[in-house]
């Protein structure tokens, strides 16, 4: 069929498709017929038959590979031969990897008052997919271990680097002491490899909390660096009755037939869109199953930990109950068919399986198809539910069935609505710059944006991405009241402030992408999206932005010291899309 | 019961080939007859190419005085599209319009059915509509290959019209009927004016070929 293709090239034009091609990336656009573009009018067919070895041709020694491509989608012209330029790296390098611990699953510690518990963070074995590769571990677990302890307390952990980089633990949605928030330089110094650092974790707010590095979270959490912190309420009702809880810890990796494939060493590889990965993983493992009997309320505490990908999970037909997200309960519970949560965000719900079978926890989503310029439905199995055994029917299951108000949260709500008709305090856009991409990237990539989707479920471009690293792409945060940006920007508030921030996400960029936007240290509301007020407030630290769109948060300054707003997506992070705040007090 | 993959449906040109369209169109004595591709409902919509975000100018020269970017209602700006007069119902030549979509309320600030696409609420607005003659114009909205049709409502106020739709591509159509039934599920009268989702864009690197006959770029404007 490739000889079909280029028959079709020579015959169009005379030349060969690779000419055309390079004529095409030099700018020659006007020599072909107006509205077409000849290197992308492969039928389908053709381009279904397409296979991608020409790519595996470098970097067979242990250094660069290149993702696996859908074999649907064709190579683009003028990067067969292309590579990051950066450094690979993967984790324990020249380490005889069967020398290394053996990772094992993630054990619940309860905390409280004043205990102490040690961290180690470790280099350890993993074997996923029939591949055994080096890792991370927090403790030598997949995920990290699951930390409890009571909300109003402060609990210790003292941390330990012995790993091969200098790291840091980020508590993510604590509204701690500014000196225990684990970001690089601006709360700490790095912890060096051997020596190690303390935490003094004050827990003022009940809810689901997980802890990462802030130190190339893209290649550190990607690794296996992250877990899962429960704040448990003093009140036995906080959230409604329920059989059991479970933890739906979901990510993604990035593998090919020989292993991972490796991270920049300098700087991310995937700058554009963040590294999505192929394998998915829900606590830290492939094929993740529970068994639960019909009629039984199964609370999901849900947390993505992925670096780019946001999930639309999906629970079969089981109903689904919206409970709490961030930092609180919702004003109201309501009922979702789905649950979209972005990197760093956290969900609670509570599921009810009626009859007996199994069903698939799903992420489902239309993908996109560049090359064909279509959406289409995709699925990947996250975790199957073995629904098994005599039902359940008792006053959990009649419980379930009633959506609560939250009346503390929504005498809140009420008070941070008073907000919705002021202007903001701050205005923010989002945007992205580019510099010393390959110019058949910067070519297609501008073909490419007379639609940009509101979110990017998959990577569709997966070639482009891998090749922008965070040394060509800056990724940016503009004030637009002063015009500066990311780390220019430096905000001064008084303790007790609510401050009205909105977000544009402009698609009037090289390539606009969904944002989660994470404040740390302090919470918010989403007060509005596009102008539509939000009618069912919830506490967050981290809040979507599609494309397109403005969000109106209003943050909460309680805590004071130097904090950071960034996007979520860690490459974008590491691109620079990050400042910080202080507030005073 | 573990899914992992995808559905992928045929390609634009494969659909283009298979599907029987029967969108009423003019026929060349002045009479009606069923639309033979999809692309025809959608001629008039800019579905490819640069697009500037301002209606063309049609054919009688007459700026239209909507402006894609001036301010309609809250939502995403970057999400509107034009409304093209199909030219063929008499009072409607000049017409023109603007839709906006924006995300269904959702607790998640984005809004998706259970097969993953995203839930929007739509609103059309028109101008220089003149009134319906012999019957009432009645608004559907129907994917780029029109092989889904979702009836969204009798057209009462002829300036603007607020919907629902579930689908990633999709057209808002709005037809003259003889009557409004409720239980419609297909048009019957002709095509009045219709606008293609700014999805509809997205289908650069293979949609269109060398093949095509006709500047996309220009389609329906010329």
């Amino acid at each position: 069929m490739m000889k079909a293709l280029l028959m079709t090239a020579t015959t169009l034009n005379g030349r060969g498709l690779a000419p055309v091609a390079a004529m095409l990336f030099a700018g020659a656009t006007a020599a072909l017929v107006p509205g077409t573009v000849l290197f992308l009018a492969v039928p389908p067919a053709a381009a279904q038959q397409m296979d991608h070895a020409a790519h595996m041709m470098h970097g067979m020694d242990g250094g660069w590979r290149m993702p696996p491509m859908d074999p649907n989608m064709p190579m683009i012209p003028g990067l067969e031969m292309a590579l990051p330029p950066v450094e690979p790296f993967l984790a324990a390098a020249g380490i005889d990897v069967m020398t290394l611990p053996e990772a094992r699953p993630s054990e619940v510690v309860h905390l409280e008052a004043g205990d102490t518990f040690n961290v180690d963070i470790t280099i350890v074995r993993r074997t996923l997919r029939g591949h055994t590769a080096a890792m991370y571990g927090y403790n030598g677990q997949y995920p990290g271990p699951l930390i409890q302890a009571p909300q109003g307390s402060t609990v210790v952990v003292r941390v330990t680097n012995r790993i091969e980089s200098p790291t840091t633990v980020h508590w993510h949605g604590l509204r701690l002491e500014n000196r225990f928030d684990g970001v690089e330089t601006l709360t700490q110094d790095p912890i060096e490899v051997g020596e190690s650092f303390t935490y003094e974790l004050h827990v003022p707010d009940a809810g689901v909390f997980w802890y990462h590095p802030h130190m190339r979270e893209d290649v550190q959490q990607d690794l296996g660096l992250y877990g899962n912190l429960l704040v448990s309420s003093p009140d036995p009702d906080y959230y409604g009755p329920a059989h059991r809880e479970e933890m739906l810890v979901l990510d993604d990796i990035l593998m090919d037939d020989q292993g991972f494939i490796p991270w920049g060493r300098e700087a991310p590889t995937h700058a554009l869109m963040g590294r999505f990965g192929n394998v998915m993983l829900v606590n830290g493992v492939t094929g993740h199953g529970l068994q639960v009997r019909p009629g039984e309320v199964v609370r999901f505490l849900m947390t993505n930990v992925a670096n780019s990908r946001t999930f639309n999970v999906t629970f079969g037909s089981a109903r689904v109950k919206l409970v709490a997200s961030d930092l609180s309960r919702f004003e109201r519970e309501t009922w979702v068919s789905s649950v979209v949560i972005a990197p760093a965000e956290r969900y609670v719900v509570d599921v009810v399986f009626p009859e007996e079978g199994e069903v698939a926890i799903a992420n489902t989503i239309q993908a996109i198809n560049h090359f064909r310029g279509e959406f289409y439905p995709h699925v990947d199995t996250l975790a199957l539910v073995t629904v098994v055994g005599s039902p359940v029917a008792d006053e959990m299951t009649e419980a379930y069935e009633m959506l609560r108000g939250i009346e503390a949260v929504a005498a809140e709500a009420e008070a941070m609505r008073g907000h919705l008709g002021r202007a903001p305090d701050y205005t923010l856009e989002a945007t992205v710059r580019v510099r010393g991409l390959p110019l058949p990237i910067i070519r297609s990539m501008e073909m490419d944006t007379l639609y940009i989707p509101p979110m990017e479920w998959n990577d569709a471009m997966p070639m482009m991405n891998w090749l922008s690293s965070g040394t060509q792409v800056t990724w940016i945060l503009r004030d637009l009241a002063t015009g500066h940006e990311n780390d220019g920007i430096h905000w001064t508030f008084q303790r007790g402030d609510l401050v009205k921030i909105r977000i544009f996400n402009s698609p009037e960029s090289f390539h606009p992408m969904n944002h989660p936007i994470h404040v740390h240290g302090q919470r918010f509301v989403v007060l509005a999206r596009d102008d539509v007020p939000n009618d069912n407030l919830v506490w967050k630290d981290t809040a979507i932005l599609p494309v397109g769109s403005t969000m109106d948060i209003l943050v909460e300054m309680s805590n004071p010291g130097d904090w950071m707003l960034h996007c979520h997506i860690a490459e974008h992070l590491s691109a620079g899309m990050m400042f910080h705040f202080t507030v005073e007090g | 019961m573990r899914m992992t993959g995808s559905r992928r449906p045929g390609g634009f040109l494969a659909l283009t080939a298979v599907l029987v369209v029967a969108a009423p169109v003019r026929n060349a004595e002045g009479g009606w007859r069923l639309a033979d591709s999809p692309a025809e409902v959608a001629g008039g919509v800019v579905v490819c190419g640069a697009f500037d975000g301002a209606v063309a100018a049609p054919r009688d020269g007459v700026q239209p005085r909507l402006d894609l970017r001036g301010p309609v209602r809250p939502g995403p700006e970057y999400y509107r599209f034009p409304m093209v007069s199909t030219k063929r119902v008499p009072g409607t030549g000049n017409a023109s319009g603007v839709g906006e979509v924006s995300f269904s309320s959702s607790p998640y600030g984005i809004a998706l059915g259970t097969d993953g696409s995203y839930r929007y609420d739509f609103t059309v607005r028109f101008e220089r509509m003149g009134p319906a003659r012999d019957g009432t114009y009645v608004v559907w909205t129907t994917t780029p290959e029109l092989d889904r049709i979702a009836l969204a409502g009798e057209l009462t106020d002829p300036a603007s019209f607020s919907g629902e739709v579930a689908w990633n591509k999709f057209l808002v159509v709005v037809t003259l009927e003889p009557a409004f039934d409720p239980d419609a599920t297909m048009w019957t009268g002709p095509i009045v004016i219709r606008g293609m989702s700014r999805s509809g864009m997205m289908h650069t690197m293979a949609g269109h070929g060398p093949f095509e006959e006709k500047n996309c770029a220009a389609y329906g404007y010329e």
